[in-house]
Formats: C-alpha cells, sequence, structure tokens
C-alpha cells in the first residue's frame, strides 16, 4: 500500500493524526516423521494496521488485504471506530524519540544455509533419537523452523521506522514406553546463529526430558522447600509482572495498585526490563514508535516503575516506558525481554543443606489455574523429590498452590545460571521456603 | 475470491510433480469487536483476514503454504515453490470443477452487518450497567461483543468446488471483584454459529447478575481443600473435562501414529458404561458446528463412545490416510494461515437416567465443581488438568460452604472409568479451543456426574 495515499485521504477525512504498521513475515517450517518428509510448509504474510485520532478519540483498523481500495478502507474504519468511542484513554501519536539504538539483528547465515541442510539434521536427529535408549518407542516430531519478519512503522509526523530480523528454532518429541508406563520429552532450541546449534546436546536434552520422568508417582502431600527450574521460574515471574502493566493498574485489576517503591519480592529479587539485549528477542522501538531502554522493574525486592505505553505513561504522569505494544489494532502493554538477575551459588549448592524438598521442573494449565488478578494459582506439576541433598526420584500429576505474591516474597535464593526462555526471559532457579504440593 | 480457470491452473500447477491431491483454500473473514469497560464503550475494533493456503498431498507427505496475494501470478508461483518437494510425474489432472452443493443448516435472519453500532453498545451497556450496580466490591466490568464473519472457497483435485459463509457470535461478561488482599473475577460467555438474533434471545440481565454475584461471593471463600476425593462436576462447561482428557487423544493426529492412550482400542472398553459420548457438528446454529469442515467435508454426528465402548475417533483427510479411514468431517484450522487438522466441533458426554440432586445427593465429603473454568492435556500421555471456577464442598449429600482456588487433575484413561453417575441435565457452553491448527470455536458439554475419586489441588489442606 502506498502510505502517502493513506496519509492524504485521512487528513480529507479530518483525522487530526494518524500512523500505518506494515508487518511482513515469511516463514518456512519441515518436520520429518519415520525417515521421511512429513510436512513442509512456507508462508508469505503481510497486515497492516492503522490508527488515527478524530475528534480526540483514537480509532483503529487492520487488514490482511492490500488493494486500491485500502487505503480509503482504513480510514473509514477508523473514523467508525473513534466515532464510537467513549474511551478516556488519553489519545497520542508519537512525534518520535530523540535517539533510537539500532543494531542490526539480521542473521544471513540462517538463508544462506540449504534446504537440504536443514532437513538433513532433522533426518540427524530422528535417528540418534532412536538410538539414544531402546526406551525410546517413537519421535513424534522433528522439525524445523525458519521465520524472518520486518516491521515498518511510518506516521503522520514524519516518522519512520523500520526493523528486519529472523531466527530459527529445532523442535524434537519423544515417546517413552516402559512396560505400560508412557511419558513424552521435547526441547525447543531458538536462535539466530546456525552455528550455536548443536545437536548432540540437543538430542541428549530431548531424550533426558522423557527418559527422567519414567517412574514418576504423586508424591506425599506437604509443604517442601522447593527449588523451581528456570522454565517454570520465566511462566510464573511473567505471570506476576503482568500486574506491573500500568492499564491494569489503573483500571484496578492489579496486585500492584500503589506499589510502587513498595517490596513486593524478596531482596535476593532483581528484575530488569532489557529490550536492547543482543539476543533474538531485540527491539529497538515498541509499537508506538517510542525508542526502547534498559532499566530495573524490580530492585532488591522493591518495585521501581510500572510497564507503560503512551496512554497510560501521560496519564500517570510519568516518561513512557517503550512498552506499548499493537494487539489487533489496539495498543496495548506487552512485557518481554526481561532478565532476573542470577545469584552467585549453583542449583546442587542451593539445595545441598534441604533434607527433604521438591525440584519443580514443569507445570501446566497457566492460563486457567492461575488467576492473573490475586495471584493465586493452582497448577498440575511434575518435578522430583529431593533428599539428603541431592535430586532424587521423578514425581509426576501432583499440583502446586499458593500466591504469586507470597511466593516471590518468599524467596530464599536465585541460582546461578541463567538461561534464556522461548517466551523471552532470562531466568535462573529460584528457592522458595516453603510451596503447597498436593499429591497422595 | 478466484475464479475456476484459475483455480484449475493453480491445482495442476501443484499437482506437477507427482503429487496425488490438491486444494486451495480461500478465506475472508472480517471480525468486529465492541467492548464497554467499566461503562465506557473503548474504540471498536475491525479486522479484516484474507488470504489463501495451498496444500499438496503425496501418499503420506504434505506440503503447505499461503500468502495474502490472490493473484494467479502469486498463487502459481506459491503452487511451483510447494510442488518442488516432489519430484516425479503428474499423475493427477484436473480437467473440471463442479461446486458443491450442501444444505445450510445454521440459519441467520438478522444479520451481525446490518444492525447499527448503537444498537449494540446499548446491549453491553446494559450488562455492563448490571454488574457495576450489583455490588459497591465490583470494581472493573468488561462487557465484549465477538462478530465474525467466515467467507471460505475451496477447490480440490477432486474437481470439487465448496463455498460457505459462516457468521458468529459471542457475548462476553466479566466483573472483577476486589477487597483488601482478595481480587475475584466472574465470567459467562455464550456465543453460537448465528446472527444478532442470538444476542437478543439472550437474558442479558440474568448473566450479568449471575457473574458479578459470583466474583463478590467468591471474595469470602475459602480456599479449597485439597486431596483425592470423589467430585461431582457440574453440567455445561464441565464438559471441558472430557474435552481435554478424552477428546484430544481421540483426535487422528495423536491417533494415527499411535501417540494416544486410545489408539488401536476401537470395539474396546475405554470407560465406564454409563458413559455415551458424541461429537457433533451438525448442531443448527451450535459454536462449534459447520455445513462443511475445513476440507470441505460435510460435518457429522460422530459417536465416538456407547455405554463405554470406544466406537470412533475424529479424522481429517490426511490422517486418515495413515489410518486407512475416511474423514469424519473433522478437519479444521483458525484460518487459512493453518493446515487443517482433526479437531472437535460440538463434544458432550451424553445425558444419563438420573437427577442433579440424586448424583450431589450420593457423595457423603466431597466437591462439587459446578463450573469449570479452561484446561490442558498431553495428548499422548493423557495427563490433565483443568480449573474450577466455581465449586463448593459436599457433606452428607448437601451443598456446603463455596471454595475458591481448586484444580482437578488426573489422566483422561483413567478418569473415564471413574465417571460412575450421570444426571439427566445436559447442557453445552461455549469455548475457544487452541490445538495445531489454531484456536477454533468448540462447545464443550456434559450432564451433571460424579466422577468417583479424582486429585484436587487447592490452599486449604485437607477435606474435612
Amino acid at each position: 500500500m502506498k502510505t502517502s495515499k493513506f496519509f492524504e485521504l485521512a487528513k480529507l477525512h479530518g483525522l487530526d493524526s494518524c500512523e500505518v504498521v506494515i508487518s511482513k513475515n515469511t516463514s518456512i517450517d519441515m518436520n520429518v516423521y519415520q525417515g521421511e518428509v512429513e510436512n513442509y510448509s512456507v508462508a508469505d504474510s503481510r497486515v497492516i494496521y492503522a490508527r488515527g485520532i478524530f475528534n480526540g478519540q483514537m480509532g483503529f483498523a487492520v487488514s490482511e488485504k492490500d488493494d486500491k481500495n485500502t487505503p480509503e478502507y482504513l480510514v473509514k474504519q477508523i473514523l467508525n471506530s473513534a466515532g464510537n468511542s467513549e474511551s478516556d484513554d488519553i489519545s497520542i501519536i508519537f512525534e518520535g524519540s530523540q535517539k533510537y539504538k539500532k543494531r542490526n539483528m539480521f542473521n544471513k547465515k540462517i538463508t544462506e544455509m540449504s534446504e537440504e541442510a536443514k532437513l538433513n539434521n532433522l533426518f540427524l536427529i530422528e535417528q540418534k533419537l532412536r538410538a539414544f535408549d531402546p526406551r525410546i518407542s517413537d519421535v513424534g516430531a522433528a522439525s524445523y523452523s525458519e521465520s524472518e519478519s520486518q516491521s515498518e512503522l511510518y506516521n503522520s509526523f514524519g516518522l519512520k521506522l523500520k526493523e528486519k530480523d529472523n531466527h530459527f528454532y529445532y523442535y524434537a518429541s519423544v515417546v517413552i514406553k516402559d512396560g505400560e508406563e508412557v511419558k513424552t520429552g521435547y526441547k525447543v532450541a531458538l536462535f539466530n546463529n546456525p552455528d550455536q546449534f548443536n545437536i548432540d546436546k540437543f538430542v541428549k536434552e530431548v531424550a533426558e526430558d522423557g527418559l527422567s520422568k519414567l517412574g514418576g508417582k504423586p508424591c506425599l502431600s506437604g509443604k517442601y522447600p522447593t527449588l523451581i527450574n528456570q522454565k517454570v521460574t520465566a511462566s510464573l515471574l511473567a505471570a506476576y509482572l503482568s500486574s506491573a502493566n500500568a492499564e491494569r493498574v489503573q483500571k484496578k485489576s492489579s496486585l500492584f495498585i500503589d506499589k510502587l517503591g513498595q517490596k513486593v519480592a524478596s531482596s535476593k529479587i532483581t528484575v530488569l526490563d532489557a529490550p536492547l539485549t543482543k539476543n533474538i528477542f531485540y527491539t529497538y522501538f515498541d509499537d508506538e514508535g517510542v525508542a526502547k531502554f534498559n532499566k530495573p522493574v524490580i530492585e532488591k525486592g522493591v518495585l521501581k516503575t510500572y510497564f507503560h505505553n503512551l496512554s497510560t505513561a501521560a496519564k500517570a504522569g510519568v516518561e513512557p516506558t517503550a512498552n506499548g505494544s499493537n494487539n489487533g489494532g489496539k495498543i496495548g502493554i506487552r512485557i518481554s525481554n526481561i532478565i532476573l538477575k542470577p545469584g552467585r551459588k549453583s542449583s546442587e549448592d542451593l539445595i545441598a543443606n534441604i533434607k527433604l524438598g521438591f525440584h519443580l521442573t514443569e507445570v501446566q494449565g497457566m492460563h486457567s489455574g492461575l488467576n492473573p488478578t490475586s495471584g493465586d494459582f493452582s497448577l498440575q506439576a511434575s518435578g522430583f523429590m529431593i533428599r539428603d541433598g541431592k535430586f532424587a526420584e521423578p514425581v509426576n500429576l501432583v499440583t502446586i498452590s499458593g500466591n504469586l505474591q507470597k511466593l516471590f516474597l518468599d524467596v530464599q535464593a536465585v541460582a546461578n545460571e541463567n538461561e534464556l526462555q522461548l517466551s523471552s526471559y532470562t531466568t535462573s532457579s529460584i528457592l522458595v521456603k516453603k510451596l503447597t504440593v498436593s499429591g497422595d | 475470491m478466484i475464479n475456476k480457470k484459475v483455480a484449475l491452473q493453480v491445482l495442476n500447477a501443484a499437482l506437477a510433480t507427482g503429487g496425488d491431491f490438491a486444494e486451495i483454500f480461500l478465506e475472508e473473514t472480517k471480525s468486529d469487536t465492541l467492548n464497554v469497560d467499566s461503562g465506557k464503550t473503548q474504540p471498536p475494533s475491525s479486522a479484516l483476514s484474507y488470504g489463501a493456503g495451498i496444500r499438496i498431498l503425496n501418499k503420506l507427505q504434505s506440503v503447505y503454504g499461503y500468502t495474502n496475494d490472490l493473484s494467479l501470478k502469486s498463487l502459481l508461483k506459491l503452487a511451483n515453490q510447494l510442488s518442488a518437494s516432489f519430484s516425479g510425474e503428474q499423475t493427477v489432472f484436473v480437467e473440471k470443477i463442479d461446486k458443491v452443493r450442501f444444505a445450510k443448516k445454521h440459519k441467520v435472519t438478522t444479520t451481525l452487518s446490518s444492525v447499527e453500532t448503537k444498537k449494540k453498545i446499548d446491549l453491553l451497556k446494559k450488562g455492563d450497567a448490571v454488574m457495576r450496580d450489583y455490588d459497591a466490591r465490583i470494581v472493573r466490568t468488561i462487557a465484549v461483543l465477538i462478530m465474525n464473519n467466515r467467507n471460505i472457497e475451496i477447490f480440490n483435485s477432486d474437481g470439487k468446488h465448496f463455498h460457505d459463509n459462516q457468521e458468529r457470535v459471542r457475548f462476553v461478561l466479566q466483573a472483577i471483584a476486589m477487597q483488601p488482599g482478595a481480587f475475584e473475577t466472574g465470567f459467562t460467555g455464550p456465543g453460537a454459529h448465528a446472527g444478532f438474533d442470538f444476542v437478543e434471545g439472550l437474558d442479558i440481565e440474568a448473566e450479568a447478575r449471575e457473574v458479578a454475584d459470583l466474583a463478590v461471593r467468591k471474595l469470602s471463600a475459602k480456599d479449597c481443600p485439597s486431596g483425592v476425593m470423589p467430585v461431582v462436576i457440574g453440567n455445561g462447561f464441565g464438559g471441558v473435562i472430557f474435552h481435554e482428557a478424552c477428546g484430544h487423544p481421540l483426535e487422528a493426529s495423536a491417533v494415527s501414529k499411535g501417540l494416544s492412550p486410545f489408539a488401536g482400542k476401537l470395539g474396546q472398553k475405554v470407560a465406564h458404561e454409563s458413559v455415551t459420548a458424541i461429537d457433533d457438528g451438525t448442531i443448527p446454529n451450535a459454536w462449534g458446528s459447520n455445513n462443511i469442515d475445513d476440507e470441505g467435508v460435510a460435518t457429522q454426528r460422530n459417536v465416538l463412545i456407547k455405554d463405554g465402548i470406544l466406537q470412533n475417533y475424529l479424522i481429517d483427510r490426511f490422517n486418515g490416510r495413515r489410518m486407512n479411514k475416511e474423514s469424519t468431517g473433522a478437519g479444521r484450522r483458525e484460518s487459512y494461515k493453518y493446515e487443517t487438522t482433526s479437531r472437535m466441533s460440538n463434544t458432550y458426554i451424553a445425558a444419563g437416567k438420573h437427577t442433579r440432586d440424586e448424583v450431589i445427593g450420593s457423595v457423603k465429603l466431597g466437591l462439587y465443581a459446578k463450573k469449570l473454568g479452561g484446561g490442558s492435556v498431553n495428548p499422548t500421555t493423557g495427563d490433565f488438568n483443568f480449573a474450577a471456577d466455581e465449586a463448593y464442598i459436599i457433606r452428607d449429600g448437601k451443598v456446603c460452604e463455596l471454595v475458591k482456588g481448586a484444580t482437578l487433575i488426573g489422566n483422561g484413561a483413567e478418569i473415564l472409568t471413574k465417571i460412575d453417575m450421570i444426571a439427566n441435565d445436559l447442557e453445552r457452553a461455549q469455548g475457544m479451543c487452541g490445538a495445531a491448527s489454531g484456536s477454533i470455536p468448540t462447545d464443550v458439554g456434559q450432564p451433571t456426574l460424579r466422577v468417583s475419586a479424582i486429585t484436587v489441588g487447592g490452599q486449604g489442606g485437607k477435606l474435612k
């Protein structure tokens, strides 16, 4: 779409200011099953997001269709949207930040790698998994996925921003059978540099994820000192930080109302909003065009800031935090590329003095078993017992329950090994004094 | 969206290298959402989804691609790119395409787009006001009207052309109640494969009162106890237990590869003899219904389990090949951005003989999970979890105090054998189901039923 045509029409129809974001994505996915290519798919898509202010109200429109009528369609939808709105949100189209910390995260090596080489990796992964252990009865999937995205933002103040990046991931899952018992294991390895991918390490992690669960049974119900692994820590932290979403605070549905400058976690917890970190989640402007910057969110347990978009920042009378996020046209708030500052001791050292405890390695049902407003949770969980300072037998089909605020206030230590999770959070294992586990 | 001539060219290009089946799926979907947040109308949002997906099958291999550009040039480019995956000679030729006519079962008297925005907003405001005025502890209210008009066309190498228009509407009410130290929510979201007539038939005020009332009552509820106990699961959305625990593992995507506990068990007893379960995509105007699935196959009433015996699976065309079975009309997808796979439509446990009171009355000490929230399952192991949105303790056959924060966990194959008493009050409820082919509307359903023992997780200690 010619953006000039859209801006022209917008002006003609009395839109005070407006913005267009054109987002393009291409991707390739392939999946191997029993030595054959089972699925192969390619995608090429684009979506146009348009916003504009009419009579002080913001209106939105989204279209995947791009033809000669698109500019007019978008303007009409914006007028209809703004015309029906009674929102008391402050409507802002952004003039631009003074400085943007742009970095090129597009890696040519990904596109240069041949499709044959990618497929060969998948065949190799499948073979190696089948050979890893006789109890691996099937490799449910060995797949490769590659994606390239580009986003362009233009607005009526003349702001022009562009970002392009790419990444890939390998995914594999195994089915483990031992007598009547069936378990599954999987792993996703996400990178933007092909040199970082190590097949043998990946295969070992997939297989061991499944094999380690064999013999898993519910444990005795009780309150156990618990080491929570990096993956589950990331999930729980993401749910907890959603309370720092300024929109939820301002709409009175957050645990963090009036909590700025107050203790919301143990003094061992320091959390950074770090969008400029050089990883695949790096991004230098938010969906309203505000320059991204790194900042502490929780410092030694004390809440330092909420996450804002332009509207919530203006309402609160603070500087924007560059967390504006386009949710199907409407601007919400996104919290990503969060880093939990690691501690000094390893996980092994942290559990050395625990006589009887629990190592939580997986939770299920986050979308239903956790109330993000109150922080109360009751979730399906699995993991391992800790006995006499060592990781012991596997535990399966138990529930853990508690409250996120209590849990984070209860953190005794953060381990020193951190890892970037698929959710974009970089986390370490955490040790909590007591967690309620319900089993037998 | 494209004509037959274009379709013929693209299908033959897709088949040029030996594929045995090719399909073009075209979609134009207009989604409109109206949202009233604590009494104020938010800017309405509208999105236009538009594109085409091309699929080529060759025995047990499938290739898929999609694009927003529906020009002949773009579609041919995609077809050529996909067919490059195979290296044979063309064996299937498409010479003509005929339009397939089918009965339209889901009547729309008043289309959603024919009703002015103001009228719709007024209904949302009515619900919103009832919730806000219900109690001073209600701090936020949300009323949302989700409208969806999905226009699809399918051309395939069987020489068939299908066209369907699917109109769906959902009316969502949510209330958040707060008092110092406690936040609780109430929710309802009735929906249908229908037009505005469905919304006009709702008793919005009664729905709104119920939502607000539950949020407020939960503020003073005690934490749910934990442990293994008998549980009575309420009708309607309670059916999510069957959806998660048994519906997903009955999908051909898991069964065809032997990755399901139900694989190879047709004709065998997999559930208590009181259990009959059905997936019915033909129910007029139901949320999960369609005239045809996203592969053009007519939807069916598919009896999955009868009197405890496994009868059938949910099968799409591709996974059906591995199983040597015909599609059951279960091939569904969120949009052209997804390749179809086997999915549920309206899945429910059939009504039994008992009354609701008899079922509750049979439990000495246990839990009554009247309303369930969402859940999830690992389809290979069958391990599942789901949360109770509204739950009470049962003592001596009587419904006693409300408790909060209950999660039920278990294993699908095992739980089916423990559903041992079923009432006669079958109801269905609406939800969105997420899986490999995206998020799609599905109904869950069941009568009130008893599970003899299930693990309940909560913060309230042992049940006394």
